[in-house]
């Protein structure tokens, strides 16, 4: 009895380091999707505006972001509290974080008259309003500022947004037909002198392009000018002033004279911002629109080239081949493609898609714009078609078990009742293994949309000018490079030169990738239940 | 009657639509099933294929030089030295007579020609070893020296070289007649050239001339400086590096001297003995490699490294397998650390230092008086008596072997030999250093620290799950992990370098504090658990302690960073990494393998907790009943009965897990500072195959040797993983067989 006891002692002592292990994993896991749920979402949170007084009678204005305890090594401050805080006008103080350390601060307060404007260029703006001026005569100042400011403001962002429409619409037009008229212009020439009189005709047509490129431009010109006519003096916090362009003001707010509704106003309206706006400052601000079209848009790229070929193949092994030594080893060779790393998928892109097929169809078809590559680099067809060679074994094993999930006696049955075999398949087993080929879809697709090294490869690019599908003839343009969410991530968070400001961003990015792969798997995991409990209680 | 006969040829023709309509459904499905047989094949071949076009891309490293004939031209005498054009269309020859000859490879046309030797036949020639000039010691004791110029013009789409020969130039000494042997090197500019010339009395004189060209009026002026060093009067051999920074010769019994040229003292830097008679004698591209040829056919690469006093020596640093007859001739490649050879009985052969491979050997039958290789190696000029034979040359790949990929290798200015990874640099006469030796080192150590991580967390955490868990309870925890397995990797990455590598670092005694710590809170959190009456702690499912302990560890990890002060002041003064490097003499790197080894071991996790836990969980029911029947405790069944039969499940889970770890890539692009340096240190960073690959391919261009040696990097990782993954599942198909068969 005694010995009885002892061992079962150092047992239970044993199953709970056991245990112990489990609960470190669901810390991790928790801990790692509520760190960047936290800072995530924190991102689009206004923070209350403080003025700092300092005890050499300087001031400070800015937004506090953390409090922590002074680093050891810098002897002076030592066991103090310090704060970072971002004070924004990278124009005037170049960086738009400081540290100020607990007893440096003669007083904080939170006046209701602090400004931030949120700009094109240079980051934030923390200050005071003092006057707004158009053609520099002033037409508001003191108190009525603030309302006067809302109504240009409101007058100049429409300008802003015709700007933007002339420049994408008409003038994106007349740059596409000029760049296209340049290419076949080039074609001709290298077709040779016989082609005179068409020569002829496109130097008409791109004449007419330029012309009216010219038109636009002036037009433009005059918008522009338009636009910076008014402007507003702020002042920051030492008293400096700066005449801020209204037109370049994306938003403005007083942060402490927000209540809750208006607050929860803002994080929404910068939430739609990050979701539906183009990026600006080397994406270190504005939206992510383009990379989220470009994830999604190169994830059903790729379920278009994986979806019949992993099904094919899968039907093939389990259907069709005769079991035995080699299919099994095929199998084997299949399933461990899965767990080859995915650079070297992007090498093999890279080698055979970019330079092989792309350098081929390049000289084929495309010969007028080298040495300019269109094919022949990497581009959305080549980063789907690898991401598709690099999810097809997921396919192929999910369909797999699919189809031999789907018991012998619904085979057997429609057999009996006289169906050729493919019309089984087609008519009986396809549908039933369907939910497991889906399951098998939606893992390949979440992989695909976290996958970042082979892309880096053959076709992301930090900034795209152009999404891949837009109203220009032929409407989808495989052969654009593309932003992706997961690269933007890497690209910020590491090669930006403001790593620093940029951080916040990053981890709102971070938690949109982690919120889309994650649901694709809750997803799968609930349809893979269902498959499951489905065929255990069916009386099949 | 007639309805009845009209019922039988409906029924007639309904048989035959049958028939029609079971005939066109056979056919398709024989249609369908030739398709899916086809499409199914031909997909696996497909993805199959991935590694043999990898290979393709690979194999060409591997394969030597192919030397092809070319046009050859006939001479009325053997040439003295030769050189030709970047295009391969013409060849210089500075022949018997004094003259330099430029012919058309085409047609052998002779397109121009200069006499450069007045009064006669040269006594000797040299040819500045980048084809820029030829030299001849004329009968009177003179040096002259012609730059060749290859003028390129288009007509049309077509491109025309039009050879030129300079005025010569004449360096002379008064009432001293200079001998053989003499070199010659032009700058690359081709505006500073330097001859050098032995005389009788024990000299060499070193002329150094710099032309210059007014800018307003166009006129050239050059001026020419004379200096002389001792020599030992026996001298057979000059050259002059690349550089013109150092001049090497070569007297009786073997010895290699070498003077600096820029600063000529009065004696040799350094005198060597080679122990064998020398014949031959090269620089290297860079001028840094000095190649000799001995006259029992041998093959030496020398160059200077730094000694332990501080000083630089000529070092002897390889042999290359010796021809039969002594070398008669050596040049160098102007685009690698390459070289031409070629001996008496006329055998020539194609060498690489770096590499120490031997590319080609052949036989240029004929003795060879002269030999030059094209400014883009890709020709070698040799004449002889029989006449000037071009041949091409094809040899992409000649700066790595597979010894120089994984062995350690003596590189240029190096103390001994190494294993570096350094793809390229400024300079185009920089000696790339491809070891992947250092990568590979760097992949297993990433793969070690997260493996450290992994496995125990992994695995033990499978065990508890599948063991001490109630099935409800489980079915929530299991998602959870797999959740793990989907976090995007760059986002692993990104937390690690940004968010945790500073963290750790300001607070790194509170990451030792909670190793520590965690089996003590856990123990306790157990004890405390027992507290609580069975009646309430049997209501709850088995297993629920975990989430109170998950409660009790979060706690006790905010705990150990609340004391990482007080802790690191008393363990480690207060300073860790100061502690660190005085103790240890280890510096700190911010991005350290264990920012991976915690990363990258948390990508690891769920798919070793997976897979253990299929095996734990797939053991029959009847042992563990078994067991437990005989009166053994859980944790006597589970250690002795569970754990045995699992383990190859376990196994095979580590093996999939090692494998994840081994190709993974951005989390070791972030979370390290990529330096391919090779060492163990946990507190070092480090660069993988997979990382090496990320930063490199975008600069290969295609088809060179970094882009081949990246796809190689990229085949080891895709042979790796597959034996990896195809060893654990052959294992694992054997535990399930097993486990079918108790």
């Amino acid at each position: 009895m005694p010995f009885a006891r002892t061992t079962d002692r150092t047992g239970t002592v044993f199953s709970w380091l056991c245990g112990g292990a489990l609960a470190v994993n669901l810390v991790l896991a928790i801990g790692l999707v509520g760190l960047i749920g936290w800072h995530g979402l924190g991102y689009f949170w206004q923070a209350s505006v403080a003025s700092f007084e300092l005890r050499d009678g300087s001031a400070l204005i800015g937004e506090i972001h953390t409090v922590e305890e002074v680093p050891e090594d810098s002897a002076q401050w030592a066991g103090e509290q310090r704060m970072r805080v971002k004070i924004g006008n990278r124009d005037l103080y170049r960086l738009d974080f400081r540290w100020v350390n607990e007893s440096e601060i003669a007083s904080i307060e939170y006046p209701d008259d602090l400004v931030v404007l949120e700009r094109l260029e240079w980051g934030n703006f923390y200050g005071r309003m003092r006057e707004l001026r158009r053609d520099g005569e002033v037409i508001a100042s003191g108190p009525q500022v603030w309302t006067r400011f809302g109504e240009v403001y409101e007058e100049k962002a429409a300008e802003r947004e015709a700007v933007e429409a002339l420049e994408r619409g008409p003038i994106g037009d007349v740059n596409y037909a000029i760049e296209g008229l340049r290419l076949q212009r080039r074609r001709l020439e290298m077709a040779g002198d016989s082609t005179a009189g068409r020569l002829a005709d496109v130097d008409q047509r791109m004449a007419a392009a330029t012309a009216r490129y010219e038109a636009l431009a002036e037009e433009l010109f005059a918008m522009r000018e338009e636009l910076k006519d008014t402007t507003v003096v702020m002042e920051a916090a030492n008293g400096q002033t700066r005449e801020i362009v209204v037109g370049e003001v994306v938003r403005s707010l007083r942060p402490n004279a927000m209540g809750t509704l208006a607050s929860l106003r803002l994080y929404g309206s910068r939430l739609w911002e990050f979701v539906s706006d183009a990026p600006r400052e080397s994406n270190t601000e504005g939206g992510l629109f383009p990379a989220i079209f470009g994830t999604v848009m190169m994830v059903f790229l790729m379920s278009f080239a994986v979806a019949p070929f992993g099904v094919l193949a899968a039907l093939y092994l389990r259907e069709y081949a005769t079991e035995g030594p080699m299919v099994r080893a095929v199998r084997i060779g299949v399933n461990n493609l899965a767990g080859v790393p995915s650079i070297v998928f992007g090498v093999f892109g890279l080698g055979f898609f970019v330079y092989s097929i792309g350098g081929t169809i390049d000289q084929l078809f495309y010969a007028e714009a080298l040495p300019t590559p269109t094919f022949g680099t990497g581009g959305i067809l080549w980063a789907s078609l690898t991401l598709s060679l690099l999810t097809v074994p997921v396919v192929i094993v999910a369909a797999e078990e699919g189809l031999a999930a789907v018991p012998r006696i619904v085979r057997e049955g429609s057999l009996a009742l006289g169906a050729t075999k493919f019309e089984t398949i087609w008519r009986v087993v396809l549908p039933a293994a369907a939910p497991g080929i889906l399951t098998g879809m939606i893992l390949a697709m979440a992989r695909a949309a976290g996958e970042v090294a082979p892309l880096m490869i053959v076709g992301m690019v930090k900034l795209a000018p152009t999404l891949p599908l837009d109203h220009h003839f032929p409407y989808v343009h495989l052969e654009r490079k593309f932003m992706h969410l997961g690269f933007h991530v890497y690209d910020v968070g590491f090669q930006s030169p403001n790593v620093e400001a940029a951080q916040p961003l990053v981890f709102a990015t971070a938690l949109l990738l982690v919120g889309v792969v994650i649901a694709m798997n809750l997803v799968a995991i609930v349809v893979r239940n269902r498959v499951r409990r489905a065929y255990s209680t069916s009386v099949l | 009657m007639v309805a009845g006969s009209d019922t039988e040829t409906e029924a007639a023709a309904r048989l035959v639509s049958n028939a029609r309509f079971a005939d066109r459904r056979t056919w398709s499905d024989r249609i369908a099933g030739g398709v899916v047989r086809a499409g199914g094949i031909g997909i696996i071949a497909s993805i199959l294929a991935i590694v043999l076009f990898i290979f393709v891309e690979v194999w060409p490293l591997m394969v030597g030089a192919v030397v092809e004939p070319g046009p050859s031209l006939a001479v009325e005498s053997a040439p003295l030295a030769l050189a030709g054009d970047a295009y391969r269309t013409h060849v210089a020859s500075l022949d018997a007579d004094g003259w330099i000859r430029v012919r058309r490879l085409a047609d052998g046309v002779e397109t121009t020609a200069r006499e450069i030797a007045g009064g006669g036949a040269p006594v000797a020639a040299s040819a500045d070893s980048d084809g820029r000039s030829l030299a001849a010691l004329t009968g009177e004791g003179a040096v002259a020296a012609a730059s060749l110029q290859w003028e390129i013009g288009f007509e049309g789409r077509t491109r025309v070289v039009t050879p030129k020969i300079s005025e010569p130039s004449v360096f002379s000494v008064d009432d001293v007649a200079l001998g053989a042997p003499i070199a010659v090197r032009d700058s690359r500019d081709g505006d500073a050239r330097v001859v050098a010339a032995a005389t009788d009395a024990g000299e060499i004189v070193v002329f150094r001339r710099q032309r210059e060209v007014n800018e307003f009026t166009g006129e050239e002026s050059a001026s020419v400086a004379q200096s002389t060093v001792a020599a030992p009067a026996d001298l057979s051999l000059l050259a002059i590096d690349d550089e013109q920074r150092s001049l090497v010769g070569v007297s009786a019994g073997g010895l290699l001297h070498r003077w600096s040229a820029l600063d000529p003292a009065a004696a040799p830097v350094e005198t060597v003995d080679v122990d064998e008679e020398i014949t031959a004698l090269a620089f290297l591209l860079g001028g840094r490699s000095i190649v000799v040829g001995t006259d029992d056919g041998g093959l030496e690469v020398w160059f200077e490294t730094p000694q332990e006093s501080g000083e630089r020596r000529l070092t002897r640093i390889r042999r290359f397998p010796p021809h039969q007859a002594p070398i008669e001739l050596i040049v160098p490649s102007r685009r690698d650390k390459g070289f031409v050879a070629v001996d008496r009985a006329g055998v020539a052969g194609i060498y690489h230092s770096t590499s120490e491979r031997v590319l080609w050997r052949g036989s240029l039958e004929q003795p060879v008086t002269a030999l030059a290789m094209t400014p883009k190696a890709d020709a070698i000029v040799a004449g002889g008596p029989r006449g000037i034979e071009v041949l091409a040359v094809d040899n992409p790949h000649p700066d790595v072997s597979v010894w120089s990929l994984f062995a350690p290798v003596w590189y240029e200015g190096y103390a001994e030999p190494e294993y570096v990874w350094q793809s390229s640099s400024g300079t185009d006469d920089f000696e790339p250093k491809y070891s992947l030796t250092p990568l590979l080192v760097g992949t297993l150590k990433g793969t070690f620290y997260s493996l450290l991580i992994a496995i125990p967390l992994g695995v033990l955490g499978a065990m508890y799950v599948s063991q001490f868990m109630h099935p409800r309870l489980r079915n929530v925890i299991k998602p959870t992990v797999e959740i793990m397995a989907a976090l995007p990797s760059v986002v692993l990455g990104f937390l690690a370098g940004l968010w945790l590598a500073p963290r750790v670092e300001s607070a790194f005694p509170a990451l030792l504090l909670m190793f520590a710590a965690y089996p003590v809170v856990i123990v306790a959190t157990g004890l405390l658990w027992l507290q609580i009456p069975l009646r309430i702690r049997g209501q709850l499912p088995g297993g629920s302690e975990a989430i109170v302990f998950a409660v009790a560890l979060a706690a006790a990890g905010a705990a150990c960073i609340a004391l990482n002060g007080p802790f690191e002041a008393l363990a480690f003064g207060g300073n860790f990494q100061a502690w660190l490097r005085d103790f240890a003499g280890v510096q700190y790197d911010q991005r350290n393998a264990i920012i991976v080894g915690l990363a990258m071991g948390f990508a690891v996790i769920p798919i070793i907790f997976a897979i253990s836990e299929d095996a734990f969980s797939n053991v029959p029911r009847n042992l563990v009943s078994g067991s437990l029947a005989l009166g053994a405790t859980r944790w006597q069944t589970v250690s002795r009965v569970v754990l045995p039969t699992a383990s190859p499940g376990i196994f095979s889970a580590i093996m999939v897990g090692f494998g994840r770890a081994v190709g993974e890539t951005m989390i070791v692009l972030m979370a390290t500072g990529n330096t391919p340096i090779q060492d163990w240190n946990p507190f070092n960073g480090f660069r993988t195959l997979s990382a090496n690959i990320a930063v490199e391919i975008p600069e290969a261009p295609q088809f060179s040797t970094l882009y081949r040696v990246l796809f190689l990097a990229a085949l080891l990782l895709f042979v790796l993983t597959f034996l990896l993954n195809t060893a654990a599942e052959i294992v694992r198909q054997r535990l399930r067989e097993r486990y079918a068969r108790l």
